[in-house]
């Protein structure tokens, strides 16, 4: 009758992964930082927090070094090279000075920074769209949901919005390349109709 | 008013005093009669009663901030309220880091340096760091944690004892600058103790220390919850004698739970985290509490999410740091097999490290002054004197029905009772069937509803409806009308006395710090007649009362 909220939360953990409560653990691939070749770091994801950075490797383990601004890193401010990856989530930067002498080539973890990887990945993903029609109709390509249609610059509820998957959450607001077919969406009492 | 019109009332309340006092006086008798038996622990029956009766308030209105205030969503631009944030770790979140259960130490210091980017108001390591561990881990551990603290973040560490810390201290690490690491100055040890009621097990009630009877209130070690809450006081010394002073070794708060989930966790929890139970599930006969609720009533994030953005990739960073602004974190786990869960009234099992979030949530809620059983308090009696003076209003009023009723009614038959007529016409019903078979089928109906509980409902009603129609068809329309005037002074009582009820539970968990539990009890006295159960005692006190009248009268005469 009460089922342990443990198995609950392994479930979870199963649908978020991917994987059953059964599976033995393994972390998540659906980023794939490690496979993007040439990745590279852009950038902190918050400018003003101190980027926590790891000493190690896989074999031997990882130990924190120390936290330094992105500054400390990246003097000019350009782009670091990904030397190294670890299960999707710690990317290894060339730097082995910043947290002083002795801690080898230091890792970040993918959480605190923008790669390029993510970018690429972000443009080159089929986006569904959808578009408001001079006729007051709506018209969507194949792969957009029949949630309403949110039209870009409309503001979306953050919340509901932050619910969904990625792709069907920022679908409005990005061109779809090579998008041909529409998909007419049917006129209703909840559509809003063009003022005459 | 004139002066002779003043005399007259003042002639009136003279000659109604003592009929006043005797009220009063058989109303206490009554009242203390029905304290004895609310309170009567005989195998602990009362507790389960009382414990329930709290859970149903907590599940009805938990979500309501009259009853349990919650911090919101602080406004833009104005710091956020302090709030609690579990922070979990499970077995996927260990991997990331090629590490497996049990968590190492260095785990544990790699997720403080990521914890650190955050900034949180405090973090608690719901792990026992007891086990031999290289002695690089443990001083990166330190040394992580003492840069925390140096950024303002105060770090706790569950023990059980006071020498668990030795395990890190034995390591003695030195910082950069090689000043020693004193585990004392990084990490605030506190208990992890939990306590559950007897009767079910249940996590509602949550120790202010852990300390055994040998010591005085305060020189246990102070449990993890009210440690983080003292400390974020002006006060914090203050702030732990107050709460720890006076109270028994045992003592703890009582926690109120919210049936509804923290709005955070709608982003992972499988079913709803909107939880509505009414309490008409009750009155029909349904489960009064929710079942399974996929959606604790704490923020939870998860360790993997943390340490790799895939795991949930709507989770942005702004929103991380929103989520951690003012907040406290509570690092638990949640592997297969730790067997490290609580059992909540309304959420059924949880990872334990959610019962010490829910404390923590609940000395935030009310201001550091939790609600608190009558049993632990100082002077106990007086709370049960409350106790009595609520019962002893209650008892008034059921005299002052019953004297009423006595008057609408003088044949003295009770509202509910079936009048004479109706029996006369029902008896020879019954009585057209052999005795055997009557008895038997109605054996056979009770039997029914016993097992069918949805029957009960449906039966009672029938019985009610049944009953009314055959009243109609054969009392006698004067009998009908002295029925539905004694039936609404009924109505009328009871709606007083369910004021008096509101009104006590309210002034007791507002200003008396007492948990809603005492209602249930107060609401059977009240309401199903219990009282008429016990006036046998004041026949006897009556009879007392004569014989003293006449022992006195008679020693005045001789």
């Amino acid at each position: 009758m009460k089922t342990p909220l443990v198995v609950l939360l392994a479930s979870v953990a199963g649908c978020l992964s991917g994987a059953s409560a059964d599976q033995p653990p393994s972390p998540s691939t659906g980023q794939n930082a490690c496979r993007v070749p040439d990745n590279r770091v852009l950038g902190p994801r918050m400018s003003e927090r101190p980027l926590p950075l790891l000493s190690g490797d896989a074999a031997h383990g990882f130990r924190p070094a120390c936290t330094v601004p992105w500054s400390t890193l990246s003097p000019d401010k350009q782009s670091l090279p990904v030397v190294g990856c670890y299960q999707d989530n710690l990317l290894q930067l060339a730097n082995d000075a910043a947290c002083g002498p002795g801690t080898g080539r230091l890792w970040v973890s993918i959480r605190w920074v923008r790669t390029s990887g993510e970018q690429q990945r972000a443009q080159s993903t089929p986006t569904a769209t959808c578009q408001r029609l001079e006729t007051g109709t709506y018209a969507a390509t194949r792969d957009f949901p029949a949630t309403p249609c949110t039209p870009p610059g409309t503001a979306p509820d953050g919340d509901a919005n932050a619910a969904r998957p990625a792709a069907t959450a920022a679908a409005p607001s990005l061109p779809t390349p090579g998008a041909t077919a529409t998909t007419p969406a049917a006129p209703s009492a909840a559509t809003p109709r063009p003022e005459r | 008013m004139s002066m002779g019109g003043a005399g007259g009332l003042g002639r009136r309340v003279r000659e109604a005093r003592p009929r006043l006092v005797r009220g009063a006086l058989h109303s206490l008798l009554l009242a203390a009669v029905a304290l004895f038996f609310l309170n009567f622990n005989l195998v602990g029956t009362a507790s389960p009663s009382k414990r329930y009766s709290q859970d149903l308030v907590y599940a009805w209105f938990g979500d309501e901030a009259w009853l349990y205030p919650r911090p919101r969503a602080p406004a833009p631009g104005r710091a956020a309220a302090p709030h609690v944030v579990v922070v979990m770790i499970d077995e996927q979140a260990l991997a990331l880091r090629g590490a497996r259960w049990p968590a190492p130490v260095e785990f544990h210091a790699q997720l403080l340096a990521e914890l650190e980017v955050l900034r949180p108001r405090g973090i608690l390591l719901d792990f026992l760091l007891i086990d031999p561990a290289p002695r690089t881990d443990i001083c990166d551990l330190l040394g992580v944690a003492a840069r925390l603290r140096a950024g303002g973040t105060a770090l706790y560490l569950a023990v059980t004892q006071p020498g668990d810390l030795a395990t890190l201290q034995a390591a003695a690490c030195l910082d950069a600058s090689g000043t020693p690491l004193s585990v004392d100055r990084v990490f605030t040890p506190v208990s992890v103790q939990r306590q559950a009621d007897d009767s079910d097990f249940v996590g509602r009630h949550y120790p202010f220390e852990q300390r055994d009877d040998r010591q005085a209130p305060g020189e246990g070690i102070t449990s993890a919850a009210v440690r983080m809450y003292c400390d974020a006081t002006p006060a914090p010394k203050g702030c732990v004698t107050r709460l720890t002073d006076a109270m028994p070794a045992n003592a703890g708060f009582e926690l109120a739970w919210s049936p509804t989930g923290d709005p955070f966790n709608q982003r992972w929890a499988a079913g709803s985290c909107v939880e509505t139970v009414s309490p008409l599930r009750a009155i029909l006969n349904k489960p009064a509490l929710p079942r399974e609720s996929r959606c604790p009533p704490v923020a939870t994030l998860f360790a993997r999410v943390l340490l790799n953005p895939a795991e949930d990739p709507t989770l942005s960073a702004e929103r991380l740091f929103t989520l951690s602004d003012g907040a406290f974190f509570m690092v638990g786990g949640n592997f297969r097999g730790s067997a490290d869960l609580v059992t909540t009234p309304l959420h059924t099992l949880l990872p334990g490290v959610y019962y010490h979030a829910v404390a923590l949530q609940n000395l935030l809620a009310f201001d550091g002054s939790p609600k608190v059983r009558k049993e632990y308090r100082t002077p106990k009696i007086a709370f049960y004197c409350y106790d009595l003076l609520v019962l002893w209003l209650l008892a008034a009023i059921f005299l002052w029905r019953q004297q009423w009723l006595h008057g609408v009614r003088p044949l003295g038959l009770s509202p509910f009772e079936i009048s004479p007529a109706a029996r006369g016409w029902i008896a020879p019903f019954f009585a057209r069937f052999p005795t055997p078979v009557w008895i038997v089928a109605a054996t056979g109906l009770l039997l029914l509803m016993a097992t069918y509980h949805d029957l009960q409902l449906i039966a009672v009603a029938a019985a009610i409806v049944t009953v009314i129609i055959i009243e109609l068809r054969v009392a006698r329309g004067s009998e009908i009308r002295e029925r539905l005037r004694g039936l609404l002074l009924y109505l009328a009582a009871m709606c007083l006395s369910l004021a008096v009820i509101v009104g006590a539970v309210w002034v007791g968990y507002r200003w008396l710090r007492l948990p809603p539990g005492d209602w249930l009890g107060y609401f059977s006295f009240a309401a199903f007649g219990f009282f008429l159960a016990h006036t046998a005692i004041l026949e006897f006190g009556r009879r007392i009362d004569e014989l003293y009248a006449a022992r006195t009268a008679g020693g005045h005469s001789t």
